[in-house]
């Protein structure tokens, strides 16, 4: 069974290799075992101190099969974009150069520097087993964070965002980074990626150009790819625009790809989910939901099957029960798959 | 030849001066009206008719042999005044960063207006016909010792907008990678509408944020800064007098401008006052040498004229005029006139 948890200092090595075999970039989880190592520690505070800690927090949850125990999958929030440091963007934007007297008018696109998105709530750190990128455990993954946030939406801003990946190549060329990064990085976008993850946050305010940049003066693909995804993200774009996010005019400043924006409490999971509790019951069938308990240092979220309906108790397939960690009148909460 | 300010019966002259000069000389509009313009505040200024920084020195050079105007040139007192004079400054932006052992410096143009108030030499034009015997030489340092003579009257600097580079299509690749995407126009346009005085376009289509450099061309890039080669002559002249570029360029076409304080133009600055003795043997100028040759002035202002003499025509503090020579300077014996040497006494330049 496919189960969503809080990741531990167990899972290290096992992140290790699943960052190896997934071609996606993930720049919010270091191939770095320090880094990452940090990370988790970072995520384990996280959960363990809930709703007392103050400032910037970084959740990071592991999907495992629970019949294997081998790790499928990562994803992230971090209750703060930027954790306390600018988060970085342009903000597609449009200056109208005109002349009433000479009968010319042009609305030239330009992109500016912005730290608007800063401490709005940022889903991250997703990678998923390439042999799981097709099925249900993807939307486990992905949205078994937005089960978690509708247990705790205090912790969180009203307002999540998510950057999906931009265009670049087999060979890791990305055309937005080639016209626009690299004159001030001086470095390829792998390297510019990698750093992002294990370096201070520092050297993007150090390096990144400050000045509005006229979109008509960069080369004509990297024009084309503001605001596109790479289309290994498609999935990922499809679930979050059925889930009520929409593109924003921010876009990612190493590669151009699109931030996507949702009002939390306009999301589908959250605008879906039922708080109930838990009777496990070998009764089967019904629809597919997701599925979790309603603890915070053991997050548990899976996807099962059961008939909703009024009453405060709700029957839960057995296995689930035991996924999940949750006896009978433990409190649950399940949104349609 | 001899120079002298334009005169209001010049303008026929003036206009088809005009239709041989096409694309490069901004100042010199191929336009009747605007000409006419033009003539009128050049014979305005020569009256002082206008206050000092409004005023524009037309001068034209005549073939005396026919009394037609061989060539025309211009000092503006003080440009950026009745208009937006506008240049990108080539400045530089650093990003560096210690921690990833990264340091950038990335050419950056800035849009400035930083050149107004200085005073400008422009508007040469001299006939295809008459483009020898240090013609050209004689027309562009004439003004040297108008300013030196009037200094009063100018900026502390004196600069020159050259004409940037294009290919031999005229394309420039500085026009092709920048300006053409906020104004739609082709280059030849946008230089006819500057022509005009119409500047307020630029101020309305103009990209106002800086510039990164590396974010143009290639082309682009290498023509920042660089002349189109008819100019590079102009160039090494302005160069020999004591110009030097001063990080300025073309917003069209990214030509450079070089500068240099007015007191430190070496015609300026080496220019000397003396007596005239006028007789009828008087070395004769050998117009075909480049050495040898005396650039002289009647130091006047609203009848001032400049020409050309033999160095060997000083004897100490006398300049010796044949009458012919008098004639075109508009200078009796006992004058003072300025004179100076038409080329700096460099073995190099020869």
């Amino acid at each position: 069974m496919l189960v969503v948890r809080p990741s531990n200092f167990v899972d290290l090595t096992s992140i290790e290799r699943l960052l190896n075999a997934t071609d996606a970039r993930v720049t919010t989880l270091p191939k770095d075992r320090d880094k990452l190592s940090e990370k988790i520690g970072q995520s384990d505070d996280a959960f363990k101190s809930g709703i007392d800690q103050d400032g910037p927090a970084s959740f990071l949850f592991v999907l495992e099969d629970t019949d294997n125990q081998k790790l499928m999958g990562t994803s992230g929030i971090d209750t703060e974009a930027g954790g306390g440091y600018p988060f970085f963007n342009y903000r597609m934007d449009a200056v109208v150069h005109a002349s009433h007297h000479l009968d010319v008018s042009s609305k030239v696109p330009v992109l500016f520097l912005s730290h608007e998105l800063t401490g709005k709530t940022l889903l991250r750190s997703f990678a998923i087993d390439p042999d799981h990128k097709n099925s249900d455990a993807f939307d486990l993954l992905s949205r078994a964070r937005l089960l978690f946030m509708a247990c705790l939406p205090e912790r969180f801003h009203r307002e999540v965002i998510i950057e999906i990946q931009g265009i670049f190549d087999d060979k890791g060329e990305c055309p937005f980074w080639d016209a626009v990064g690299r004159h001030f990085f001086g470095i390829d976008f792998n390297t510019a990626d990698y750093y992002c993850s294990v370096k201070s946050k520092t050297f993007m305010s150090e390096l990144i150009p400050q000045h509005p940049i006229y979109v008509p003066l960069l080369p004509e693909v990297a024009q084309g790819n503001i605001g596109q995804n790479h289309e290994a993200a498609n999935r990922a774009c499809q679930l979050f625009y059925r889930e009520g996010f929409s593109k924003t005019v921010f876009i990612d400043p190493f590669d151009g790809g699109p931030v996507l924006t949702g009002e939390l409490n306009n999301l589908f999971t959250l605008k879906q989910v039922r708080h109930k509790k838990a009777r496990p019951s070998d009764v089967v069938g019904g629809l597919k939901y997701l599925i979790s308990n309603r603890s915070l240092s053991d997050f548990r979220c899976t996807i099962g099957t059961l008939v909703d309906g009024i009453g405060e108790t709700i029957r839960i397939p057995e296995n689930v029960a035991e996924a999940l960690n949750v006896k009978e009148g433990d409190p649950i909460a399940y949104a349609p798959l | 030849m001899y120079i002298r300010p334009v005169a209001p019966t010049d303008i026929d002259a003036l206009c088809t001066m005009a239709k041989n000069s096409g694309v490069g000389v901004t100042t010199l509009p191929d336009n009747r009206q605007k000409m006419q313009a033009k003539l009128d505040k050049a014979v305005a200024s020569f009256k002082k008719e206008l206050p000092e920084k409004d005023r524009l020195y037309l001068f034209a050079m005549i073939d005396p042999s026919n009394d037609e105007i061989a060539g025309i040139c211009a000092l503006e007192a003080s440009i950026g005044h009745d208009d937006i004079w506008y240049n990108y400054h080539v400045g530089k932006t650093v990003h560096a960063s210690k921690d990833i052992g990264v340091h950038k410096i990335t050419k950056t143009l800035y849009l400035s207006n930083d050149l107004t108030g200085s005073s400008e030499i422009c508007t040469l034009f001299l006939m295809p016909d008459y483009r020898q015997n240090q013609n050209g030489q004689l027309l562009s340092k004439s003004r040297y010792l108008f300013l030196a003579e009037f200094q009063d009257l100018f900026g502390r600097d004196i600069i020159a907008e050259m004409r940037g580079f294009s290919d031999e299509e005229g394309k420039s690749p500085v026009w092709e990678s920048l300006g053409r995407h906020f104004f739609q126009m082709e280059f030849s346009d946008a230089d006819y509408l500057t022509g005009l005085g119409n500047k307020a376009f630029i101020a309305e289509l103009m990209p106002k944020f800086p510039i990164y450099v590396p974010m143009l061309s290639k082309d682009a890039q290498e023509a920042i800064g660089k002349v189109h080669p008819d100019t590079e002559p102009a160039l090494a002249m302005l160069k020999a007098e004591g110009f030097d570029f001063n990080g300025y360029v073309d917003i069209f076409d990214g030509g450079p401008t070089v500068s240099a304080r007015v007191a430190n133009v070496r015609a300026v600055k080496d220019s000397q006052l003396y007596t005239v003795a006028v007789q009828d043997e008087t070395p004769v100028p050998d117009l075909t040498r480049k050495d040898g040759l005396t650039l002289v002035s009647n130091r006047r202002f609203d009848d001032y004229r400049v020409s050309l003499i033999n160095t060997a025509a000083i004897d100490g503090t006398t300049l010796h005029l044949s009458t012919a020579q008098a004639s075109n300077l508009q200078v009796t014996a006992g004058d003072s006139v300025r004179a100076v040497a038409l080329r700096p006494r460099r073995p190099s330049d020869d």
